[in-house]
């Protein structure tokens, strides 16, 4: 979708340099050509210091979690009970061994692979859900939509920790059901989403335009709506990595979440918590991952929520503010 | 008023319905199925199937749906698989230890939050400002059992100022000032979450309400900026953070069960992650219930309180914020 969208505005590009005049002399010409919005958005995400922070640090997320095998020489699941609870720094264990005698660092990398696959996968299908739902509520509206929302508006009123406790509980934790149950009770923001943009898309005359050359419902929910939908649905998308790892951590802190051999961050944590007394530092470096992971994740969210905002400039709001205050002191 | 109240209520008591089929058709889906629910584990085959029959699980689900419905609704919770314990008399103790928790780490972000916000709206990027706003991305990123965690291990373990979980120090139940020693820890860790969302709620309906034209009138004739923020600006802007309190109701409890775990405070949140790791079916649906209940009469309330504040509400005709 971004391709064609860029395309276009590609060939719209050449098309005006072929007709207009792009001699350099020329002070008030424009750029050769005007850009698209996607890349306006990339251009103004990659001016965002915070965005392109967070994207870096996940990124070294991201490669840690593929490269876990070259990157440590130990067996997260294996340990020597000669060697528990290592301080950091002996025998090759950077951040020392827990109680079973596991290197932390090994377990750290592993929990990585898990925590963020679980926080990308979920995002994805329950922004793939949340997405189908509001769009036929909002679109066909009538009693598909009274039944979607008053659904929406029951799983919104049970509290989600409550929820996925209830489901895990019922239906055990492997991290395929893990993935499943999560996607299953976060789609609800998105579809609301969804379904109000719609509400307000279904009006406008190009879906007239499409309605009367013949095109079905289905293609102007997928092809025509779905594009000038898509902005807040990524936004929300990228947030919602940040919520699923949170979720995921609060659910095997809990004891209810990814079991043993399976390790994650939360899953670090309430181990940690168990042998607080014995060894103080476990806790620290889990918690601090979940911390930075799902910062960095919703810098990068803000980053493409802003670049996306035509609204928005490059210019930070508080200097924006400061003129203002300037303008309205000076007297007008 | 009256008719919009009505419609309301009814709306919710609707919901609150669809919860209980939601959960009850959850509990059928699960593998064991209900016999595990009701029937106690001592029982032969035969007077098993006698017992089964005797409570109606032989019949259809919708059937059986129904009577576990009106059981509850005169107060029967049901009874506990393992050791046949009525859920009423385990659930009921937790609810009032929740309450306590809860209540206090609710009233201590407000009176910290609301006039932060209020200061941070006057002197906006300040410094204050800054701190408020990295303390909401903190706040929203970070766990808040490992905060938790971390907390115990310094103030607890590290230093020995406070105590470490428990409501109560042994053989000191029903002490007031022991219990707010214990309180302390869990109420710092559950209000840092609330503190940043509030603080910036109300700082951003403040700025809103600064900008409107009413207040210029006060400063153009020349009130003292005090009596335009506190008299004049803060009446109107208290009005939308009135339905965040009742939006957040979910978040806090969900975020109080995982706090509760953390300082084995004797909480609903707690029992409710002990009953499933036991899978004891009928106290997480009796819990699943009654925290919705809890949510949904938030909801309401706080619909209903910003009617009454704000007049400019159009009564009856909004049909309800939620939908």
């Amino acid at each position: 979708m971004t391709d064609m969208i860029l395309e276009k505005a590609v060939s719209a590009g050449t098309r005006n340099t072929a007709q207009g005049t792009p001699s350099a002399a020329q002070p008030p010409v424009p750029e050769k050509r005007p850009p698209g919005p996607w890349k306006t958005a990339m251009k103004k995400f990659m001016h965002n210091p915070l965005a392109v922070t967070g994207l870096i640090i996940l990124l070294i997320f991201v490669l840690a979690a593929l490269f876990a095998k070259w990157l440590t020489p130990f067996d997260p699941t294996h340990g020597d009970l000669l060697d528990s609870s290592l301080p950091p720094g002996t025998d090759g264990h950077w951040l020392g061994t827990d109680e079973l005698g596991r290197d932390i660092f090994a377990r750290l990398l592993y929990s990585t692979r898990i925590s963020l696959s679980i926080g990308f996968l979920v995002a994805l299908v329950s922004v793939v859900v949340g997405s189908l739902i509001g769009a036929i509520s909002g679109y066909f509206g009538g009693w598909v939509d009274t039944i979607f929302m008053r659904l929406v508006d029951v799983m919104n009123s049970i509290p989600l920790l409550f929820l996925n406790i209830l489901i895990l509980a019922i239906f055990g934790s492997k991290v395929s059901y893990m993935i499943m149950i999560l996607a299953f009770t976060s789609w609800m923001s998105v579809a609301r989403l969804v379904r109000g943009s719609y509400l307000q898309l279904r009006e406008m005359q190009y879906v007239e335009a499409a309605k009367a050359i013949g095109v079905s419902s289905w293609g102007i929910i997928f092809r025509h709506l779905l594009r000038n939908a898509s902005a807040p649905i990524i936004v929300n998308a990228t947030l919602m990595v940040g919520a699923a790892i949170l979720s995921e951590s609060a659910l095997s802190f809990l004891g209810l979440g990814i079991q043993e051999p399976d390790t994650s961050w939360g899953k670090m944590l309430s181990n940690a918590q168990e042998f607080m007394l014995v060894d103080p530092l476990q806790a620290l470096y889990p918690g601090l991952c979940i911390l930075i992971v799902v910062l960095a994740v919703n810098f990068i969210g803000d980053g493409i929520r802003d670049g996306l905002d035509p609204k928005k400039s490059t210019i930070p709001q508080r200097r924006l503010d400061k003129w203002r205050k300037k303008f309205s002191k000076s007297g007008v | 008023m009256t008719e919009y109240l009505i419609r309301r209520i009814i709306q919710s008591v609707l919901v609150l319905f669809l919860i209980s089929i939601l959960s009850f058709a959850l509990i059928h889906a699960a593998p064991g199925g209900p016999t595990q629910i009701f029937l106690s584990p001592n029982l032969s085959a035969e007077a098993g199937k006698i017992q089964a029959h005797n409570l109606g699980l032989d019949r259809p689900v919708p059937v059986q749906y129904f009577i576990w419905l009106g059981n509850l609704l005169q107060g029967d919770l049901g009874y506990t698989f393992k050791n046949h314990i009525p859920v009423g008399k385990i659930l009921w103790p937790t609810v009032g230890n929740t309450m306590v928790l809860m209540g206090a780490a609710w009233l201590f972000s407000l009176i910290i939050a609301i006039p932060w916000g209020i200061y941070n709206s006057t002197r906006q990027y300040g410094i204050s400002d800054q701190t408020s706003n990295i303390i909401a991305y903190l706040g929203f990123a970070m766990p808040t059992f490992w905060f938790g965690i971390i907390l115990q291990q310094y103030f607890a373990l590290k230093l020995g100022w406070l105590p470490l979980s428990d409501m109560y120090t042994m053989g000191k139940q029903g002490n007031m000032l022991d219990l707010l020693y214990h309180l302390i820890l869990p109420v710092t860790v559950l209000t840092l979450g609330f503190l940043a969302a509030y603080s910036k709620y109300s700082r951003a309906s403040m700025i809103d309400v600064l900008d409107q034209d009413y207040i210029r009138t006060a400063r153009a004739k020349g009130l003292k900026e005090r009596r335009v923020v506190f008299r004049h600006a803060l009446r109107n802007a208290l009005i939308p953070i009135i339905t965040v309190l009742g939006l957040d109701l979910a978040v806090l409890v969900g975020g109080a069960a995982l706090t509760e775990s953390v300082f084995n405070w004797p909480g609903m949140g707690r029992l409710f992650v002990q009953m499933a790791v036991a899978r004891e079916y009928s106290v997480l649906m009796s819990i699943t219930l009654l925290v919705s209940v809890f949510v949904i009469l938030g909801n309401l309330l706080a619909d209903i309180l910003y009617a009454i504040v704000d007049p400019r509400v159009q009564l009856g005709r909004s049909g309800g914020a939620s939908s």
